[in-house]
């Protein structure tokens, strides 16, 4: 039966796997700990670069082990599924096998690229004598689209399924996307996040950018000098309040607005002048019909890189005004690495636990400010902010793509529509 | 009052050539148009594909001056001068006012190809850091829209779907979506993949492509009995997608009308292969066209994603038998016979459907499934269709439907 929506759209589930471990509860202690999860790591081998730290989930910690064709899955599958199983049981929300009116929106940058590696590796010495050619099964699930299929193959849904893929704003993209599909009416409930593992291409590829820190990553600081790559998964249970609030369930968020634009500028560089992210930002405070004075703080990209740091400082100059001195900022990528393609789904799980548990997670105290980065840090320890209401996350990405989500605490939806 | 979205502009570059006219001839002749694929890698299996539907001409210069083609792969050449032939055939190959409220849907199943193999080679073979970053750029999914956003200066959302064959007709509704919900003035929507010999070979080694077998030649083989694969293919298309009062105030003559898309998914399909839970698709399917005039009695042609895979095809064939129900299904045209599987194929025949492209009998069929019960159009003349439904399955589970109607 179609279910005819109405405002506002709610969170009634959320779901993580992250370098700080497997679950919301270990997300939430690590963010609140402000210590990093970023250091020597073994998903590959990474002598031969010049930087030797990620962020890497605890594999070994994983809750349930694959096991038959579960085994054709890739990392980033499984961090996908054990995600969206946590959001799922979060929200206490039944999906009928079959149900079309559930969907899934998933963002990822290189879904199964680590397991094509470790096929080329093979394959490739088989074609030079070494060995025998390795079983297919090893890039089964491949390609982007796997770990969203893998969620919704695990769920049994029925409904619309779609993977964005436009690098470091996916996630946030994906969350947009399943966002506008539950205002529109085309599913009751939308599954939405994204899930990325670590890979040899983005480690070299940020490499030979020199895009990467030696170190943990310093966003916003002087001596930052570059991101630190991350892995993992983060899922969004999405739903109409009304429906919600029927069956009983008790939301956790209200996504308020949602944009996304495109800086047109450069491949790799963001518009120094973060006029992309600024219309970004813009048009999520017009959806969510929020003045810029209404934030209490923003996750920002943060991803350390200088010209990433000082292009985002530039939009939020450029939206907020004078006031963003005085506006907590935090970046979850300090902790846990940058995702990419889950970046934007990560930080939003992050921030609407801030707005749920009235404070905002610090970044490691490592480091001095940039003096021409005018913004208010929130270093070393939890900021309270037991009255926040709104809170912005934003997502820049390569190509130029970006995204900003605005989420609402529950029980402040009176000005959000 | 509803605003519809239209497509005013169709940009196409495959293995037929640039444009529409030389596919005009191939859907007409029903052969599929395939060269060999280079094997000299020795990655191929010894009895396995051979063919694939390459795109032979790749001289862009007319749409992408040399020196930015440069710093462009393959996939994004394709894509820009498809985007730049759309835009010049919806009368705004010249004019940048409004284009900076253009949003980019573009899907992609693959990916850059070339780049990712070329830096994974660096990586694995030469040592990390040998990795070029050129290469890492132009290897992100989206780099092909981002480089079309470049391009024009479209500063709408950028967004790159990835869900195989389903891809490119979810774009082209995601698109048309935006445009209708007034999110922004136009769209690129369409799709592009890139064929290389290793993509070829990996493909091969899954057992999805159509090998030669039993005497039988190496051919796609949609719906027919004897069918064991799919002719891999490349290629980009792009259309322009604004809104009809809009396209009609500034003159622009529309090419069809976007009435309706769909989409669903199939949790019985494994991870790399198509499903059996025809039923729940069919519904989805069913759904979607009783909502456009007449039901599925409406509509005059399926342009079918069938392409010759063995539990594909089976999948799309009892999904539409389920979906039409007692009412006779239309004429099925299988295009990817002939341009091979990459969604623009799908895109471009659907709309020259509408204008009366005609669609010879296919050279691969000949021994209808009884288990499918569906066979592709043999090749008659028909009407020109007032409305059309173009489907995509995709392997892994999704599946995504579009219905394009005459705007004139």
């Amino acid at each position: 039966m179609s279910y005819t929506p109405s405002y506002p759209i709610v969170v009634t589930g959320l779901g993580a796997v992250s370098p700080l471990g497997w679950g919301l509860g270990a997300l939430w202690d690590g963010l609140r700990s402000g210590r990093a999860a970023i250091g020597p790591f073994d998903r590959f081998d990474h002598s031969g670069h010049r930087t030797h730290v990620a962020a890497q989930v605890d594999t070994a910690a994983e809750i349930e082990r694959p096991h038959g064709k579960r085994r054709r899955l890739s990392l980033a599958d499984r961090f996908a599924v054990a995600a969206a199983r946590e959001a799922v049981a979060h929200a206490a929300i039944d999906v009928p096998p079959g149900g079309d009116r559930t969907g899934v929106y998933f963002g990822t940058s290189t879904g199964g690229m680590f397991e094509t590696e470790v096929y080329l590796e093979s394959l490739f010495a088989a074609m030079a004598g070494r060995g025998k050619p390795p079983t297919t099964r090893l890039i089964a699930s491949q390609q982007n689209n796997g770990p969203g299929d893998a969620v919704a193959r695990d769920l049994g849904i029925g409904g619309p399924v779609q993977t964005v893929s436009a690098a470091c704003a996916s996630g946030a993209m994906a969350i947009g996307d399943a966002f506008r599909a539950v205002r529109r009416g085309e599913v009751d409930v939308a599954i939405a996040g994204g899930a990325d593992s670590l890979c040899r291409l983005t480690y070299a590829g940020f490499n030979a950018l020199r895009a990467v820190d030696e170190r943990a990553c310093r966003p916003f600081r002087g001596e930052r000098a570059g991101l630190s790559l991350g892995e993992g998964a983060a899922v969004l249970v999405l739903e109409p309040l009304d429906r919600a609030l029927a069956r009983g369930a008790q939301p956790v968020a209200i996504v308020a607005g949602e944009a996304a634009t495109c800086d047109a500028h450069h491949m790799t560089a963001p518009h120094p002048e973060g006029m992309g992210a600024a219309e970004a930002i813009r048009g999520a405070l017009a959806d969510a019909r929020l003045d810029p004075s209404e934030i209490d703080f923003v996750n920002a990209h943060g991803t350390g890189t200088p010209l990433n740091d000082a292009a985002e400082c530039a939009a939020l100059v450029a939206v907020f005004g004078d006031r963003v001195s005085g506006l907590p900022v935090t970046s979850t990528k300090s902790l846990v690495g940058h995702l990419l393609g889950t970046a934007g789904a990560l930080e939003a799980v992050a921030t609407i636990l801030c707005l749920q548990k009235g404070e905002v997670h610090p970044m490691p105290d490592d480091g001095t400010p940039d003096p021409a980065i005018r913004l208010r840090l929130v270093l070393g320890r939890p900021q309270p902010l037991a009255r926040a209401r709104h809170a912005l996350s934003t997502n820049l990405a390569f190509g130029g793509a970006n995204a900003a989500l605005v989420f609402t605490r529950h029980g402040d939806q009176d000005r959000a529509h | 009052m509803r605003t519809e979205t239209v497509i005013t502009g169709l940009g196409t570059i495959g293995s037929c050539g640039h444009g529409r006219g030389a596919l005009l001839a191939a859907l007409a002749d029903g052969k599929p148009v395939a060269t060999e694929v280079n094997r000299g890698a020795g990655l191929h299996r010894e009895d396995g594909a051979r063919l694939a539907a390459l795109a032979p001409d790749r001289d862009v210069s007319r749409w992408v001056p040399p020196a930015v083609a440069r710093r462009m792969s393959l996939p994004s050449k394709l894509v820009v001068a498809s985007a730049r032939m759309a835009l010049e055939e919806a009368g705004l190959g010249a004019a940048s006012a409004g284009i900076a409220r253009t949003g980019i849907y573009l899907a992609t199943a693959y990916g850059t190809s070339s780049s990712t193999e070329a830096l994974l080679r660096q990586i694995l073979l030469e040592g990390a850091e040998a990795a070029q970053p050129f290469h890492f750029s132009e290897c992100v999914a989206n780099a092909p829209a981002a480089q079309l956003a470049i391009s024009v200066g479209a500063r709408g959302p950028n967004v790159t779907l990835m869900q195989r064959e389903s891809g490119p007709l979810l774009a082209v509704a995601r698109g048309a979506e935006a445009v209708r919900e007034g999110g922004v003035d136009r769209a690129l929507a369409g799709s592009v993949e890139e064929l290389t010999p290793l993509l070829h070979a990996l493909l091969d080694r899954f057992g999805a492509l159509a090998r030669a077998e039993g005497g039988r030649a190496e051919m796609p083989r949609p719906f027919d009995r004897r069918r064991n694969g799919f002719l891999a293919g490349e290629g980009a298309t792009l259309l322009v997608l604004e809104r009809e009062d809009a396209a009609r105030a500034r003159g622009a003559r529309p090419l069809a009308r976007v009435r309706w898309g769909g989409a669903a998914f199939d949790p019985t399909a494994s991870v790399s292969d198509w499903g059996d839970g025809h039923a729940g698709l069919a519904a989805a399917l069913r759904a979607g066209l009783d909502l456009v005039p007449g039901g599925p009695a409406g509509i005059a042609a399926v342009v079918s994603g069938a392409s010759g895979s063995r539990r594909g095809d089976r999948l799309e064939g009892r999904v539409l038998r389920a979906a039409w129900g007692d009412v006779p299904l239309p004429p099925i045209l299988v295009p990817k016979a002939i341009v091979g599987e990459y969604g623009g194929g799908i895109l471009t025949s659907g709309l020259l459907a509408l204008e009366g492209a005609r669609f010879g009998p296919i050279s691969g069929f000949s021994e209808p499934d009884p288990e499918i019960g569906v066979a592709p159009h043999g090749g008659g003349a028909l009407e020109t269709p007032a409305r059309v439904l173009l489907t995509g399955l995709a392997s892994g589970g999704a599946a995504g439907w579009l219905v394009l109607e005459q705007a004139s």
